[in-house]
């Protein structure tokens, strides 16, 4: 076959054009240290890595708002941690201050650092993060939760949520009214038969004592037959003298801790009702403050109100509360920890397919390219040699 | 006949192919041209009586060396390799920009969507919620940025096929006139065949192959008739038939179309192959359905941004508005118009209107709002009344009451129902709810207005709408539509890229053949060269020796 001068000279140009296209393109490759420049390239893998990017970045976002929650968290268990301490030193004070051996100045001095612990707790109660959001007001954060000792929760019950992962919603706070409030009991005694010259007297509250319901003491002079009743069991103490201790507990024991007993001139028909008043709930400052007040006036017995196993157990109840909170925050904190490696794992493995995909194998680009380099330059040296060849040159 | 005559002869013949061979040799770099050779035939003999003597040789003619059939096929992948190529110019610039870091939408949601989760992070955060706003605006700018280069684009393939009707109807023009100049060079004779006249109108014809599939038809006279399209004829005989740049209305913003003859009828849909063909295509099937994604996309983000947008309560307390703007006109949201609705970043409706107000409970029941469901726009207060839920532990219900529509009961085991999601619905109030714990009998949760500034409620629920699959009768996320419509593109150029080569493979092939039988070989010129000098020295010969024949003759009778 002949071949035409014109076309040998177009297609050795041709051929010499496209290997400096394709040469440009390895370049371009290596420069970039990218395998897929645009997603012509490979359509498949350039939707892959669109993906594969998403979720990245997705990822990294959780990771972030993980550091975020725990940033928050970590501060609330800080606060958390020192209401724990100073309820704790209350608490000893408080067995401090019931000590018989207490003068009614030493108990007033007691009651002094009681209230100044309280305000403490006030302040802790009241706490900003580092925006000047308070932690404890739920959705509310830019109002005081407590405005003073004596003053009832002004936030409300919302708790954030951050997103932590792919459906995992971790709570960064909690409303102050679920940690500084607790129930809060009071012991009543209700005298059923009225004008009697006789009275009841508590003489001592164990701390833990329950009421399954209340308790009538009722005396009947025929017998001279004292009757203690919850409605379930019936105890009867006979003969019973004015003046006499009668431990509740331990006559039956589902009768609460109580030790009481009747002084003055029984009569007939004496009764009286021993409850509990129960508030759903009430801030640990006021419960506190109530006590230190009763501390200073040294009316902390058991026939006060609140008496002294009153304060105890609602004390009690109270740093439970913030215990239980703290529990809480603890346990977000490990579900984030966990959520985190989750993370983590989940972006490296990923990072991993995208650099797999998008990324150049530079040993195999570095050859290409030689290769390349090596027949462009011979293509040209070839050119130079075949052009060379003519007839005429002999003519 | 004399040795003379037929020395002259086969002088004047060698002379005819020597200068057809340096014809060829002088235009061997002139596009379209056709090597020629001279034909040489034997003169009539003489009839001496009893036998015939040579008189010599003559030039039958001067021949193009040529194969129509190669040359039609030359045209035909000349067209295809013009249309991939013309497409893939286009759309590879569309491939580039929607996977560009700097320009793709992609790149643009995730830094939207994360700016979503910093505030949900941080609800008061002013600085959180500007960062919003911004890379939102930033968002409604790639949306515009590409909507603008798409229509770009679509011009230059416009002033393409505008450009492209001037050079057809000039190629026309041109082939009319050499129609014209081979009649009346005789061309319906054989043998004496206007070579160059000829190259001419076939070199115009391959040009005009470039812009269309081109069909062509010869004519007894010399003239040939080409036909585009369907049947449309560019060129009868000595006469040619214009196209038009024309405007397509049928779509907005209006777009160029051509039209053929006198009467301009829009032919866009019969024009094949070439740049022409390459632009209408690319112009349909990849701007135009980008360009509709894009809408479609830009409708889907502004419409479910804002829809969940306007169920918050913003840091002033009101409800939220559009986050987004769709300017009218034009009514629908295009990619091109969608712009931020606020300025000013309070104006985030990051909260819930509602909220659990109050708990009395002795159980670890808990209810969460998990979403607003009643469509916008709400006005505010939502709850005319607080609605209260009371727990029946007999009957494991919640009784929801609200104190002037009728109450509602929600069944809810707890020892197999936790977590379970429910919807209170109109008239009370369209609310999902998220059930949780162990409630007491008798327990009683409170739904009350709610509008605090911590709340991040709606962010999140906001922040959500970046997975969530809102798109393509809910089967799509955002990012998942957008990178169909990258895979679609990215599918598209990837074939052209692969098509042009291939036509370029069949294009140079067919050429190879058509040049190996009509192209110059210079070598084989210079052979010829020597070959009709040296019969050309021969034919002098003749005649040295007619001359010393005569002068033998002269010198015997002097």
């Amino acid at each position: 076959m002949r071949i035409s001068t014109a076309y040998i000279f177009n297609q050795n140009l041709t051929a010499m054009l496209n290997q400096q296209v394709e040469l440009g393109k390895t370049q371009l490759q290596v420069a970039t240290g990218k395998n897929i420049l645009t997603p012509s390239d490979d359509p498949i893998a350039a939707v892959a890595i669109l993906n594969l990017q998403r979720e990245v970045n997705l990822t990294e976002q959780y990771l972030s708002n993980a550091d975020k929650a725990e940033n928050k968290l970590v501060v609330e268990e800080g606060v958390l941690q020192s209401s724990t301490e100073l309820l704790q030193r209350i608490h000893e004070l408080a067995i401090q201050g019931l000590n018989d051996t207490n003068s009614k100045t030493d108990r007033s001095v007691i009651a002094q650092e009681m209230v100044q612990l309280n305000k403490q707790l006030l302040s802790l109660a009241n706490t900003r993060d580092s925006s000047g959001d308070y932690l404890f007001s739920g959705f509310k954060n830019d109002t005081q939760p407590y405005t003073s000792i004596g003053a009832s929760y002004a936030g409300d019950s919302g708790q954030r949520n951050l997103q932590v992962g792919a459906g995992v919603l971790v709570a960064t706070n909690d409303p102050g009214n679920q940690i500084f409030e607790a129930e809060h009991v009071q012991t009543t005694v209700t005298d059923n038969a009225g004008s009697s010259s006789a009275s009841l007297r508590i003489t001592a509250v164990e701390q833990d004592r329950i009421f399954s319901a209340p308790v009538t003491i009722s005396f009947a002079s025929a017998t001279n037959t004292l009757t203690i009743t919850d409605g379930t069991n019936v105890e009867t103490i006979s003969p019973y003298s004015a003046g006499e201790a009668v431990v509740l507990n331990e006559l039956n024991a589902q009768f609460p801790a109580f030790t009481l007993q009747l002084d003055g001139t029984l009569a007939d028909g004496d009764s009286y009702t021993l409850d509990t008043q129960v508030t759903p709930s009430q801030t640990v400052f006021k419960t506190v403050n109530d006590f230190a007040i009763a501390l200073t006036n040294d009316a902390v017995g058991a026939d006060d109100s609140p008496n002294n196993g009153d304060f105890l157990s609602n004390l009690k109840a109270s740093l439970n509360t913030v215990v239980d909170a703290r529990a809480k925050v603890g346990s977000r904190l490990n579900a984030i920890d966990q959520q985190r490696q989750i993370n983590d794992g989940l972006s490296i493995n990923m990072q991993a397919t995208l650099s797999e995909i998008q990324d150049l194998d530079y040993a195999e680009a570095i050859s290409r390219l030689s290769q390349q380099t090596l027949a462009l330059q011979a293509s040209q040296q070839s050119f130079v040699k075949v052009q060379g060849l003519s007839l005429f040159n002999y003519l | 006949m004399s040795l003379l005559n037929i020395g002259v002869s086969a002088l004047l013949t060698s002379q005819a192919s020597l200068a057809t061979a340096s014809h060829n040799i002088s235009n061997v770099n002139t596009e379209g041209y056709i090597r020629q050779r001279a034909d040489h035939i034997t003169r009539q003999a003489d009839f001496q009586g009893s036998h015939y003597v040579g008189t010599g040789v003559t030039i039958g003619g001067v021949e193009r060396i040529y194969d129509n059939f190669l040359a039609s096929q030359v045209r035909t992948y000349t067209s295809q390799q013009s249309q991939q190529e013309t497409f893939s110019t286009f759309s590879k610039q569309i491939d580039d920009l929607l996977g560009s870091p700097q320009l793709g939408l992609n790149n643009g949601l995730e830094s939207f969507f994360n700016a979503v989760h910093e505030v949900a992070n941080d609800p008061t955060s002013l600085s959180a919620r500007q960062v919003m706003l911004t890379e939102g605006s930033i968002l409604a700018n790639r949306f515009n940025t590409i909507d603008r280069q798409l229509g770009e684009l679509n011009k230059q393939a416009d002033n393409l096929l505008a450009v492209s009707v001037k050079d057809i109807n000039t190629l026309s023009q041109g082939i009319a006139e050499l129609n014209n100049a081979i009649i009346a060079a005789g061309a319906s004779r054989a043998g004496d065949q206007p070579n160059d006249l000829l190259d001419k109108r076939d070199q115009l014809i391959n040009e005009l192959s470039k812009y269309l599939t081109v069909n062509t038809i010869p004519e007894d006279t010399g003239a040939v008739t080409v036909i585009v399209g369907n049947g449309q004829a560019l060129v009868v005989g000595t006469s040619n038939i214009k196209l038009h740049e024309i405007v397509d209305t049928s779509t907005n913003p209006v777009r160029v179309a051509i039209g053929y003859g006198p009467t301009q009828i829009d032919v866009s849909l019969q024009l094949t192959g070439g740049s022409v063909g390459g632009a209408f295509q690319v112009r349909n099937d990849v701007i135009g359905v980008v360009q509709a994604e894009l809408d479609a996309l830009a409708l889907g983000v502004t419409a479910n941004f804002n829809s969940q947008h306007q169920k918050g309560v913003t840091l002033g307390g009101n409800i939220g508005g559009d986050f987004f703007a769709i300017p009218t006109p034009p009514a629908t949201a295009d990619a091109g118009s969608i712009r931020m609705a606020i300025s000013d970043p309070r104006d985030i409706a990051i909260a819930f209107p509602v909220g659990v107000t109050n708990t009395s409970t002795t159980g670890s029941g808990q209810i969460e709002i998990a979403n607003i469901d009643a469509v916008p726009p709400l006005t505010l207060p939502l709850l005319a009344a607080n609605i209260t839920l009371t727990f029946n532990a007999a009957t494991n219900e919640y009784t929801a009451d609200d104190g002037v529509n009728p109450a509602v009961t929600i069944a809810y085991n707890p020892n197999t129902d936790g977590g379970k999601s429910v919807s209170l619905l109109a008239p009370m109030v369209e609310l999902t709810l998220v059930l949780n714990g162990v409630p007491a009998n008798g327990d009683v949760i409170t739904l009350g207005n709610s509008a605090s500034v911590g709340d991040n409620r709606n962010a999140l629920a906001l922040a959500d709408l970046q997975v969530a699959k809102t798109l393509n009768g809910s089967t799509q996320s955002f990012a998942d539509f957008y990178g169909v419509t990258v895979a679609n593109v990215a599918t598209r150029t990837h074939q052209a890229d692969i098509g042009q080569k291939a036509q370029q493979g069949l294009l140079d092939q067919v050429s190879l053949r058509f040049d190996s039988i009509s192209g110059v070989n210079l070598d084989e010129e210079a052979a010829n060269l020597i070959r009709f000098q040296q019969s050309y020295q021969a034919a002098s010969q003749i005649i040295t020796v007619s001359n010393t024949i005569f002068d033998a003759l002269l010198s015997a009778v002097r």
